[in-house]
């Protein structure tokens, strides 16, 4: 297994991060900007900055085919911007809340994105050709708290967010005159936009960090605040769930999580690395750490001198330096992203967190 | 420029800032039972849990910790009484104390390892925080419990805290304490977020 790849950055908190479909480009979130990173040689450079939002930018999202990168951010303000031969040009989106914004994503079929917000509703936005401008439908019913993720179902109409009020659910965003009807599927038949096609909380119910479905769209995953993942299978409209799998685990919350395939979850979270879960209907199980410490952890450790000891008890008060931590990341991982993927499996994934690296990861 | 464009006494003070708009908004969460978006716990009568409290005594008295802790930890009081969950939480306290320390930590393996027996930690971790927040009144129902409130935090400062002159007290927090540690070694620190996470107060 390769080892991981390591960038860091800079000593500030990466909300959120993104790479473009070729992995040359790589968007980070940082206070109140979006950084973007190209890649030179092994190491990413400082490229450009993306300015136009006055407060905290929560969320970033570039699209893989037409490049444009959409960004969220507590100015209760979402900007597309669109990449020109003179640099990127923002366009403000009509978002209509009144709280931050909190969590942005492409649709898989780029006409559309989704923007969770404190506001208790989601925004769908999409762009009108004859006013020239990106417009908003709100999801609303019945979300009773902040959104802090949203993931797109594979056919683009279907919408899952995790909320504070602790239920993850699925919506429909159909909108009109942009997306082709959907075939009917597990999560229902007719779908007008804002149908809810579910509603799902675990038994000690902590508000959801992160929500992701399978490849094929036919389960979804959360991750919540009881330091538990709960996969859910629905069984078809209007009908309960056929399994919904809780794995409650001894660790710290997770905050985001991916599928790597129909078969494999990977979450990370304030534990500061990523974790290995396996399952299907039958059950999900916890399986292990993605990194491997042992082999990192010698080649560090070196052949001490009394002298040095001695040195290091009169200088610290103690002879090991341990204020790292064993794992790659220093601080909380914020965002896990698939960064590669083959024959539906993902290859490779990115993380990012608040000690400001960007590493990835051999699936 | 500031959006305020005639300053009056109440624009220049920061009094507004803290308005709570929430209660002005009319479906806003705290005009809102949250609740509502849970489902109902049963409702556990004070009869059941005495009943409940005299089957793990027996229990107990025929040497059956693991099974005294496992049928207390199988109904918590989530829904009920004041005095149904404080007799609860005595019955719990008294099957605690009666275990030795040396078995604690194979017994808890033991229930971790059982299906569901996660959740059965984490109730278990809910009382053992219940217990430490009402100050531990003494077991066997020598004094009354000692009537307050526990903060929201679960942690105390008024009251009968533990101390040398409270004998029977800090023998039972000492209990207590070293219930918490074993437990955070099997479950984990995941139980504690779960403990506090969880919107089922026992």
């Amino acid at each position: 297994m390769a080892a991981p790849e390591v960038h860091h950055l800079f000593h500030n908190p990466i909300a959120d991060h993104s790479f473009s479909a070729d992995h040359a480009t790589l968007a980070v979130a940082r206070d109140s900007t979006v950084e973007l990173y190209g890649k030179a040689g092994n190491a990413f450079k400082l490229k450009d900055v993306l300015k136009g939002h006055d407060k905290t930018v929560t969320s970033v999202d570039i699209a893989p085919n037409s490049g444009r990168i959409v960004s969220c951010s507590q100015d209760r303000n979402a900007l597309v911007w669109e990449p020109s031969p003179t640099g990127y040009k923002p366009t403000l989106v009509l978002l209509r809340i009144s709280r931050a914004a909190t969590f942005v994503r492409w649709s898989p079929s780029e006409t559309k994105f989704a923007v969770g917000s404190g506001d208790r509703v989601i925004a769908v936005c999409y762009f009108e050709e004859e006013n020239d401008w990106w417009v908003s439908k709100h999801l609303k019913k019945p979300i009773r708290s902040t959104i802090t993720s949203v993931a797109w179902h594979p056919n683009s109409v279907l919408l899952a967010a995790g909320s504070t009020d602790a239920h993850a659910r699925v919506f429909s965003a159909f909108v009109k005159g942009v997306d082709e009807r959907p075939e009917p599927g597990v999560w229902g038949e007719r779908l007008p936009f804002n149908t809810v096609c579910g509603e799902y909380m675990n038994n000690s119910a902590g508000w959801v960090h992160s929500v992701s479905f399978s490849p094929s769209g036919n389960a979804l995953a959360f991750a919540a605040h009881d330091s538990s993942i709960t996969v859910v299978y629905p069984s078809g409209p209007e009908q309960p769930p056929r399994a919904v799998l809780s794995v409650p685990t001894q660790l710290l919350p997770f905050k985001s999580l991916i599928w790597k395939a129909e078969d494999e979850i990977i979450a990370a979270g304030y534990d500061c690395e990523a974790f290995r879960f396996q399952g299907s209907e039958g059950g999900w199980q916890l399986v292990g750490t993605v990194e491997s410490k042992g082999s990192a952890g010698h080649g560090e450790q070196r052949e001490e001198s009394a002298l040095n000891m001695f040195r290091q008890m009169d200088l610290k008060g103690k002879v090991k330096d341990d204020t790292q931590l064993k794992t790659i990341h220093q601080n909380t991982i914020a965002t896990i992203r698939p960064y590669e993927e083959s024959g539906g499996r993902v290859t490779k994934f990115s993380s990012s967190g608040v000690d400001g690296r960007v590493v990835i990861w051999t699936a | 420029m500031s959006i305020i464009q005639h300053h009056t006494a109440a624009s220049l003070s920061d009094a507004w800032r803290t308005v709570n708009i929430d209660i002005l908004t009319e479906d806003s969460s705290v005009n809102f039972d949250t609740s509502t978006l849970r489902p109902p716990q049963p409702e556990i009568a004070e009869a059941d849990v005495r009943a409940l409290a005299s089957q793990v005594r027996q229990l107990l008295r025929g040497g059956d910790a693991e099974g005294a802790l496992r049928s207390c930890l199988e109904t918590p009081v989530y829904n009920g009484t004041d005095a149904a969950k404080e007799a609860h939480l005595q019955t719990i306290i008294e099957v605690l104390q009666s275990i030795k320390a040396s078995d604690m930590t194979p017994l808890l393996r033991g229930i971790y390892a059982a299906p569901g027996g996660s959740e059965l930690l984490d109730v278990l971790m809910k009382y053992i925080y219940k217990g430490m927040a009402s100050g531990v009144p003494a077991a066997a129902g020598l004094k009354s419990p000692a009537k307050m409130t526990p903060q929201s935090t679960g942690f105390s400062q008024i009251g009968s805290r533990p101390g040398v002159s409270n004998e029977p007290a800090s023998a039972a927090m000492s209990v207590l304490l070293s219930w918490h540690e074993k437990l955070v070694e099997v479950a984990g620190l995941g139980c504690i977020g779960r403990t506090m996470t969880d919107w089922r107060r026992v």
